[in-house]
């Protein structure tokens, strides 16, 4: 083949691919421009002007009522999104980090059958849960309260995988002798050493469990009445069922749900390196 | 190296020791101490329900007579299950379910692969941009996607409808047969970009010298992508394509978002719906038999394309 | 040892799994009885818990705790899903003294053992003469018990506007065959004007008209329910319904109370309304401009047969658990018959009352500005005294409905009929009902 043939392979090869990539881009990024769109808008333009250019400014007024309808239920719901992810998650990943760090480094007999028990959680989906964890929690009497979300949410079996994993890789078995040598506790050891080399892993740990809870919306529906317990998504789609009866309800709907995502979109830019090793360590079984 | 040996070895002959063989490991307690805090709420939010689903599901409701005599609970062996296999809206909601996985899945999946492959050769530009782009949807939620593609398919507000219409085309984005590919094109939106990381991750850690030898023999880009890199990567491909079985089977966020807007949603239109439905009408036991039936559905589908897979694979 | 931490793993499993045992053994025994056996009055002071979705009910509540100091009564605001705040609560152990209950949910509630008997109490008997009878008859399971207090109904009638109809030179009509014609006149005469909305999604409307048919869905004989949901006069309805909409004379992508609703009435594209009672605030608030052009006349009938049927309204039950009976059978009848605390519920709630002596108010006696300031009540109150008293709804109401409202969205979108939805929610009934072991059958 000569040059020239090839470098013209590669100039059709490279259009094609820049179109294609373009396209795909715009798929991705439409519903996130509409909504970005949608949220300035006043109520009365959704309707009656187009929906991929701007119109009347609205944005400020939007954030206003949605921040102030029904007393500020919006913020209760941010505030809830934040216990149940945020502090879910942090729960999640430090009882997954010892666990898994303990299957990886500790040697006893029922270890691998412990992990296989564990490993078969992944696959339990976890709608088939929420209808028995319901009855269970009504029995006690749990249910409606921030602790029939949060409980179930801070287990994640996937995270102990991961976590087994990462302590294989990140933490080298000579430390940990030498560390009991010298007559350290285990604890002391797990958070002295081996919690600082595992931390880029702790953090992957946290932003798989963080998005399982954050995109968790059967439980939460399952488990709660009380409007002031709802995560935004819940509170969001409830609003979005009653826009037939309160038009105005809609702009709220669309602003609540910007600013829902923006700042996760945000979070996981800057952090879209743990998503790579995480999954990559994940793909390996 | 010696030392720490001897040390170990002395350790375990003297007696009254309570360490192990590995010399210098934790006691039974400690290790009972990191594991509990994981294994115990495990335990009980997720063993326990799957125990209580299964035992709910070969319990039936039986009355006391009279027309509103009181209910209780009894052993009913397999009842519960025939009834499962005997209802219609069971078996609908499963087939709508398995049409949309044998199309959703292949496509979404494909296309994923694509940009992962775009992605890892030198023929794209921008390549950090496509990527954040392409993993973007990842960070919403699947209620909020599918209220923002909701806007999107509605008549009244949508900008791409608009557009069809203007050139004629007058699509129903929620018609009866429509409604389920929009369901599945959320689906799409969502999870695209996270199979794609899967799959680049894969690739990236592909070593460049597998290369060298294809191209020198003249490979074009598009043989060394199809034949050396895919290959390659079937595992992570496997991966994702057994997380989307699971995932597709648990549907059950976006159609309950589209049903606010079109009466072409039943209330039982995927079988989670269907489970949720009967709940709802107080009879958990059937909703527990569908659970398992489901739950046992995706284990079997999702072990058996692994197996499948790894067989063939020859692994 | 290893092995001492693993048996310890399954100690703990299995004290989990037999908790979850022992938890399923706990519902495996009948239930206590329902009924109450005493009606004594409290020594000292009492506090009811009352739940509703009535919007102002607290006000009315509060009128009742200044002149009663030794019945105090809370309330709490259960319109966030309603049924299901009150399942938990009655699975939890924690039912209120009262609750809200809508006619159709009433059998339901009563098959999980929801209600408390209060007939021990001769206040509550007594009350029977006070309430139009139907609601009584409903409430009270015809006649083997009190175990709820009727607040309002929802009689239907016509709401009609004059004005389109007399620019077309058109009767308003008094029977549904003048309907069926008055709806192909006026389609002909404008093809973007329609009679009414067919809603799919409203199954409690449709049950409404297949009430005006005289039609018995539930009733109960040889130890079985009898289920009669595709009986004849249901399927007049659905065969007439089914013809209007084949023939594109009625709307169908229009739901009730929605804004596209408003939208389509205020730009003249709808020329009548079949509707409730509480429904005349509807237009009054949402449509101001069209004051003036609307008025009420009573359903149209089938033959010279001029019953009404009723869509929506609610009791107020006795729930089980309930410890003060006495007390509770005090404020429930003061709630639902004394003529302040109608007049406040219609004023605050817009609750159309149940009891005869609310018919009487004399906020309902006035002329209504925004319709012409006819006496629009009074067509209400006619048509509530023409309302079928032997009318059942069935102990899985909620789950036919749902199946008769997906039935029904598919014939909306051309694909089976709405005789097919009645047969489609008469199969929901007899598998849901068997399903809860609810002796049943396909009735004649």
């Amino acid at each position: 083949m000569s040059k020239q043939t090839v470098n013209r392979e590669s100039q059709v090869s490279r259009t094609a691919a820049m179109a294609l990539m373009l396209l795909l881009a715009i798929y991705f990024l439409l519903p996130i421009y509409f909504l970005i769109v949608a949220a300035t808008k006043p109520q009365g333009d959704l309707a009656a002007t187009n929906g991929l250019t701007f119109s009347h400014f609205n944005l400020f007024e939007n954030l206003r009522v949605l921040f102030t309808r029904s007393d500020g239920i919006f913020g209760k719901w941010i505030v809830n999104t934040v216990i149940y992810a945020v502090f879910g998650a942090v729960v999640g990943t430090l009882i997954s980090a010892l666990c898994g760090y303990a299957l990886a480094k500790f040697q006893f007999r029922g270890r691998e059958f412990l992990f296989s028990v564990i490993l078969g959680g992944v696959l339990v989906p976890t709608t088939a849960l929420a209808l028995p964890l319901f009855l269970l929690f009504s029995a006690t009497g749990i249910v409606n309260t921030y602790f029939a979300v949060f409980l179930p949410s801070i287990v994640s079996p996937f995270g102990v995988y991961l976590a087994r994993i990462f302590a294989n890789a990140a933490v080298p078995q000579e430390l940990l002798e030498s560390a009991r040598l010298d007559g350290a506790g285990e604890f002391r050891t797990f958070f002295s050493v081996a919690f600082k080399l595992m931390t880029p892993s702790l953090v992957t740990i946290f932003l798989f469990q963080f998005v399982a809870i954050w995109n968790n919306f059967f439980l939460p529906m399952v488990m709660l009445q009380k409007e002031s317990l709802f995560p935004i998504t819940l509170g969001l789609y409830e609003w979005n069922g009653q826009t037939a009866r309160a038009p105005l309800l809609q702009e709220s709907v669309i602003t609540g749900s910007l600013v829902s995502i923006v700042p996760v979109i945000i979070l996981f830019i800057l952090l879209q390196r743990f998503w790579r090793t995480g999954l990559a360590a994940g793909s390996l079984k | 190296m010696t030392d720490i040996a001897t040390r170990a070895t002395r350790r375990v002959a003297s007696p009254g020791g309570r360490r192990r063989l590995n010399g210098g490991g934790p006691r039974a307690g400690t290790i009972f101490a990191f594991v509990i805090p994981f294994f115990l709420p495990f335990v009980l939010f997720y063993l326990v329900p799957v125990g209580y689903a299964l035992w709910q599901s070969v319990r039936v409701v039986r009355r006391t007579g009279g027309q509103y005599g009181t209910s209780y609970t009894t052993f009913g062996g397999f009842e519960q299950y025939t009834k499962v296999f005997q209802n219609d809206e069971f078996w609908s909601s499963v087939g709508r379910i398995g049409l949309f996985g044998i199309v959703q899945v292949p496509v979404m999946l494909f296309v994923a692969l694509v940009i992962a492959l775009l992605l890892d050769t030198p023929v794209l530009r921008l390549k950090s941009v496509f990527r954040i782009t392409a993993f973007m949807p990842y960070a919403v939620p699947g209620v909020i996607a599918a209220i923002m593609w909701s806007y999107l398919y509605s008549p009244q507000l949508s900008p791409v409808v608009d557009l069809l219409n203007g050139i004629g085309l007058h699509p129903d984005f929620l018609g009866p047969g429509a409604v389920l590919w929009s369901a599945a094109n959320i689906s799409t939106w969502l999870w695209t970009g996270y199979n794609m990381l899967i799959m680049f991750s894969a690739l990236q850690s592909i070593p460049q010298e597998l290369y060298e030898a294809a191209k020198l023999d003249g490979a074009s880009n598009w043989t060394i992508a199809w034949q050396i890199k895919v290959p390659i990567i079937a595992p992570s491909i496997i991966l994702t394509t057994v997380f989307s079985i699971i995932g597709t089977l648990q549907l059950y966020a976006e159609p309950a978002v589209l049903r606010q807007i079109s009466s072409n949603i039943s209330s039982t239109f995927t079988p989670n719906m269907l489970a949720y439905a009967v709940a709802s009408g107080n009879n958990y036991q059937q909703a527990a038999a569908i659970s398992v039936v489901i739950a046992v559905i995706t284990f079997v589908l999702s072990f058996g394309f692994m197996r499948l897979t790894s067989k063939r694979a020859g692994l | 040892m290893s092995s001492k931490v693993t048996r310890f793993r399954l100690a703990v499993v299995a004290v989990a799994a037999s908790v979850a045992v022992l938890a399923g053994c706990s519902s495996s025994s009948p239930s206590a009885k329902t009924s109450a056996t005493s009606c004594a009055p409290a020594k000292g002071k009492v506090t009811l818990q009352y739940w509703n979705t009535v919007p102002g009910m607290d006000k009315v509540v509060a009128l009742w705790n200044k002149k009663n100091p030794n019945i105090q009564v809370e309330t709490k605001n259960i319109s966030n899903d309603q049924y299901g705040i009150l399942s938990n609560a009655l699975k939890a152990g924690k039912a209120p003294d009262l609750s809200q209950v809508g006619y159709d949910e009433l059998p339901n509630l009563r098959t999980q053992s929801a209600f408390v008997d209060a007939s021990a109490c001769s206040a509550a008997t007594a009350a029977k003469s006070k309430f139009v009878p139907w609601t009584w008859s409903q409430a009270s399971f015809g006649d083997t018990g009190v175990f709820a207090m009727p607040q309002d109904t929802g009689p239907m009638a016509l709401y009609v506007r004059s004005d389109i109809f007399k620019k077309y030179n058109i009767a308003i009509p008094t029977t549904w065959d003048e309907y069926a014609a008055a709806a192909a006149k006026l389609h002909k005469a404008d093809s973007k004007l329609d009679i009414t909305f067919f809603d799919p999604n409203n199954a409690e409307w449709f049950n409404g008209l297949l009430w005006q048919n005289n039609a018995q869905m539930y009733s109960y004989s040889g130890n079985k329910w009898q289920v009669t949901v595709a009986s004849d006069q249901s399927k007049q309805v659905a065969d007439y319904w089914q013809k209007l909409i084949a023939g594109k004379l009625v709307r169908t992508d229009l739901a009730n109370g929605s804004t596209q609703m408003y939208a389509a009435y205020q730009k003249d594209q709808i020329a009548s309304y079949v509707g409730a009672a509480w429904g005349y605030s509807m237009f009054r608030d949402n449509l101001p401009k069209q004051a003036g052009k609307w008025t009420i006349v009573p359903m149209p009938t089938w033959g010279s047969d001029g019953a009404s049927g009723d869509w929506g309204g609610s009791t107020v039950a006795f729930m089980k658990g309930s410890k003060h009976l006495y007390e509770s059978v005090k404020f429930n009848t003061w709630l639902n018959t004394d003529p302040e605390a109608l007049a406040l519920e219609n004023q605050l709630g817009g609750l159309y009352p149940a009891a005869n002596a609310g018919l009487q108010l004399p906020a309902l006696s006035k002329g209504v500005p925004y319709y012409n300031n006819e006496k629009i009540f009074d067509v209400f109150a006619d048509s509530s005294k023409k309302i079928n008293t032997s009318f059942a709804w069935g102990p899985t109401q909620k789950t036919v409905n749902l199946a008769l409202q997906d039935a029904m969205a598919k014939a909306a979108a051309g694909s089976g009929t709405l005789s097919d939805a009645l047969s489609a929610a008469q199969a929901a009934a007899l598998k849901s009902m068997k399903d809860q072991a609810i002796p049943a059958a396909a009735g004649k």
